[in-house]
């Protein structure tokens, strides 16, 4: 039986001026499986990525073109609401970028921008949930008024996590999201995404291929703005069809 | 000869040492430049120097000490009888001849032993000259000699002419810093005359400004009091009416500037508001004076207020827009350092781009924003232009910015224009106001500068 994607692409272009970046790129997202963008630096990831949320909405020089739905609506159509999208598809961003704010605080602004709380009750306990989920809460149940930014990277970008779990979204972002962080903190946010895994769906690039064949169930391998080759991860690790595709992923590409 | 003729003859030969100093390194090593210890410009420069530094020495301390040195042989010189017999004549006395030897249009009392004089002091003056100009190419020549003969292959020229270097630089903050000394001293010291005269308490306390004091004993009426609240207060009213205008203004274009304008939009208005920000404040001032002081004026006329013709409002309503500028780009530059990232995250979140700036962005950039807060109202406290010209000089201790109020720089320049006498407490008491404004504006400044400064580490 053909599972119905949560979010699919369709011959999408984007260019930034007259830069093209991405070239008729068609994908599915699958709400139960981690899908993994790998692919040589500037091929494009970032850029589709971005526009899975209209983050590229901010980018003055950015076009996009094609059709991208979520749960088959089309999410460029002009009267669908770029705020509610972001609070459907959240992202995590490859620095950890906490707000100035305290721990809870961080947690606890996208709920209040949603107005997702009706009281102070509903909203600590959305907050100890989402720590809870993003595995942080023994960490820091203690010290929920420090400041965000007083912790280490990786709690950071777990606290990134939560935050964007808060809003229940329905697919998660990630850019990159273990690159500024050292191999046990990286660990940690694979386990959280193992975690995750079925309750939302996720899509996240990586430059790292033992933690895309670890994390995800589908890869898609993008060269020059192209999706050269998608399917099964494992299919893709140990017998992709493209040759290009193998030389990336033994390290024979350059 | 005169003395930047001789200048100009030491360049010269210090120009001519750099380029026989260089040619005599390359010719020691015939071209091989990896056997010398330093680069062949600075054999030249090390000659050029030698031959320089002695010369400056003299030329300076000619220029520092002649004129007296000159002065008193002219004055031991005199006949007997036209000796002067007090500080005060003998200052009139030279004055008398240096005009002379000017040749200027005197007041005369062209006496024969003054004209005498001053043909003296003429011949002394240029004799001076020639022999100080000889004393410059005699040291350039010897100097360019010595150095010209100790360039070795292994002469450490590299480190002798940093060294030159280095000592310049140090010099030339030294100067800033003593000029920054200089005149904090002659404040402090000329405060403490005052404050010798008028109790601090009175000063810092007093409700009455009225610093006219007797010039003849027998007037009555205007024994002068001393207390600078009224001034303070005016000070701190206009600058809080000031600031009323600059912060949200200048705050809400540095947010639209920053965060919503295109680019091509602010390549325009950002150059726009830093024309704002070069306008002399003297045209502020009468900008204010006689467009905007009239129409408050008038506008307060027909609502039935009185107004008085140059109002607090007036002078900060004006200082307000002469702020906006300095305001905004400081906001500006907090904003901008806010990362990017913050401003994505929020975004991704499904925040609105206001949510973004009023939860995410200013309390990021609070910091910066309060140090251009602190600047702002430093600026405001120091301005001077425009409350003289708007503000008044009624001293008037109010809280209505309708009247006319009076600011600590504005009794200063009243208290320092036209005639005065040097040692009366009127005068003095602008150094005291003037040290309190120093301080008050320093403290400001590092209050600001430090937490700017703790914020741009914090995103480093
Ligand atoms: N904001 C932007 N403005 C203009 N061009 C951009 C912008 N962002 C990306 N590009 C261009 O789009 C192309 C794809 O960039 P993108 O960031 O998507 O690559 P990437 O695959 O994420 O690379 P990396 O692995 O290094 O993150 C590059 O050629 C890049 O120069
Ligand atoms: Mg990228």
């Amino acid at each position: 039986m053909e599972k119905t994607p949560k979010m699919q692409a369709t011959n999408v272009h984007v260019y930034y001026g007259d830069n093209h970046a991405i070239n008729k790129v068609s994908l599915d997202v699958f709400a139960e499986d981690v899908t993994a963008l790998i692919g040589p630096s500037g091929c494009g990831k970032s850029t589709f990525l971005r526009c899975l949320n209209r983050m590229n909405d901010s980018i003055a020089s950015a076009r996009v073109e094609g059709k991208i739905t979520l749960d088959q609506q089309d999410i460029y159509d002009p009267k669908i609401d770029v705020v509610q999208l972001r609070a459907r598809v959240g992202m995590v961003f490859q620095k950890p970028n906490p707000f100035p704010k305290s721990i809870y605080d961080n947690i606890a602004y996208g709920p209040r921008i949603h107005g997702l709380a009706r009281n102070g009750e509903e909203m600590d306990e959305m907050v100890i949930t989402s720590l809870q989920k993003a595995g942080l809460w023994e960490e820091v149940k203690d010290r929920l008024e420090a400041p965000g930014t007083a912790l280490s990277g990786g709690q950071q970008q777990r606290l990134c996590i939560a935050r964007a779990i808060a809003v229940n979204p329905e697919v998660i972002l990630m850019d990159e999201p273990c690159s500024a962080l050292d191999p046990i903190a990286t660990a940690k946010i694979e386990e959280l995404i193992e975690d995750l895994r079925g309750r939302f769906a996720i899509v996240i690039v990586t430059h790292n291929m033992q933690q895309a064949a670890r994390v995800s169930q589908k890869t898609a391998f993008f060269h020059l703005g192209e999706v050269i080759e998608y399917g099964d991860t494992a299919d893709i690790f140990t017998n992709p069809e493209k040759e290009k595709t193998k030389d990336y992923i033994t390290g024979r590409y350059g | 000869m005169s003395v930047s003729a001789s200048i100009f003859i030491l360049i010269l030969l210090a120009g001519a040492g750099f380029f026989f100093g260089r040619q005599r390194s390359l010719a020691l090593v015939s071209g091989k430049l990896a056997t010398l210890h330093s680069l062949p410009n600075q054999y030249g420069w090390y000659v050029g120097i030698l031959m320089l530094l002695p010369g400056i020495l003299v030329i300076l301390l000619w220029i520092v000490f002649s004129g007296n040195i000159i002065d008193t042989m002219v004055i031991a010189s005199l006949p007997d009888h036209a000796g002067p017999a007090t500080e005060q004549a003998r200052a009139l006395l030279l004055n008398d001849i240096h005009n002379t030897a000017a040749g200027a249009p005197h007041s005369g009392s062209s006496e024969i032993y003054i004209q005498e004089a001053a043909q003296r002091y003429s011949r002394l003056k240029s004799q001076g000259v020639n022999i100080v100009s000889a004393l410059v190419a005699l040291f350039a020549v010897i100097g360019g000699l010595a150095g010209f003969r100790t360039i070795r292959p292994d002469l450490r020229a590299r480190t002798h002419v940093e060294r030159v270097i280095l000592i310049l630089l140090i010099l030339s903050s030294v100067v800033a810093i003593f000029a920054t000394l200089g005149i904090v001293l002659s404040l402090i010291v000329e405060s403490a005359r005052f404050f010798a005269r008028v109790p601090l308490a009175e000063f810092f306390f007093g409700l009455q400004w009225s610093p006219q004091t007797a010039l003849r004993e027998d007037q009555v009426g205007s024994s002068g009091s001393f207390g600078a609240i009224p001034l303070f207060a005016g000070t701190l009213l206009i600058s809080f009416i000031a600031m009323c205008v600059a912060v949200p203004l200048g705050l809400m274009s540095a947010i639209y500037m920053t965060q919503y304008s295109r680019k091509n939009v602010r390549k325009v208005v950002k150059p726009l508001l830093e024309i704002l920000a070069g306008i002399p404040t003297v045209v502020y001032g009468f900008f204010a004076a006689l467009t905007v002081a009239p129409f408050i004026r008038e506008s307060g006329g027909l609502l039935g207020l009185d107004v008085a013709s140059e109002s607090a409002l007036a002078a900060g309503l004006v200082m307000g827009i002469m702020i906006i500028p300095l305001m905004s780009s400081l906001s500006d530059d907090a904003l901008t350092a806010v990362p990017e990232a913050m401003r994505d995250g929020s975004l991704a979140l499904g925040a609105t781009r206001s949510e973004t700036i009023k939860q995410v962005l200013i309390p990021a950039a609070l910091p910066g924003i309060v140090g251009a807060f602190l600047l702002s109202v430093s600026r405001a406290v120091g301005e001077t232009m425009i409350v003289v010209m708007a503000a008044g000089l009624a001293a008037n201790l109010t809280a209505n910015p309708l009247e006319a109020v009076t600011t600590i720089t504005a009794q200063i320049v009243a208290l320092l224009t036209g005639d005065q006498e040097f040692d009366s407490a009127k005068t003095l008491s602008a150094f005291a106001l003037g040290l309190a404004l120093f301080g008050a504006t320093l403290l400001l400044n590092m209050l600001a500068l430090s937490i700017v400064r703790k914020y741009r580490e914090s995103y480093e």
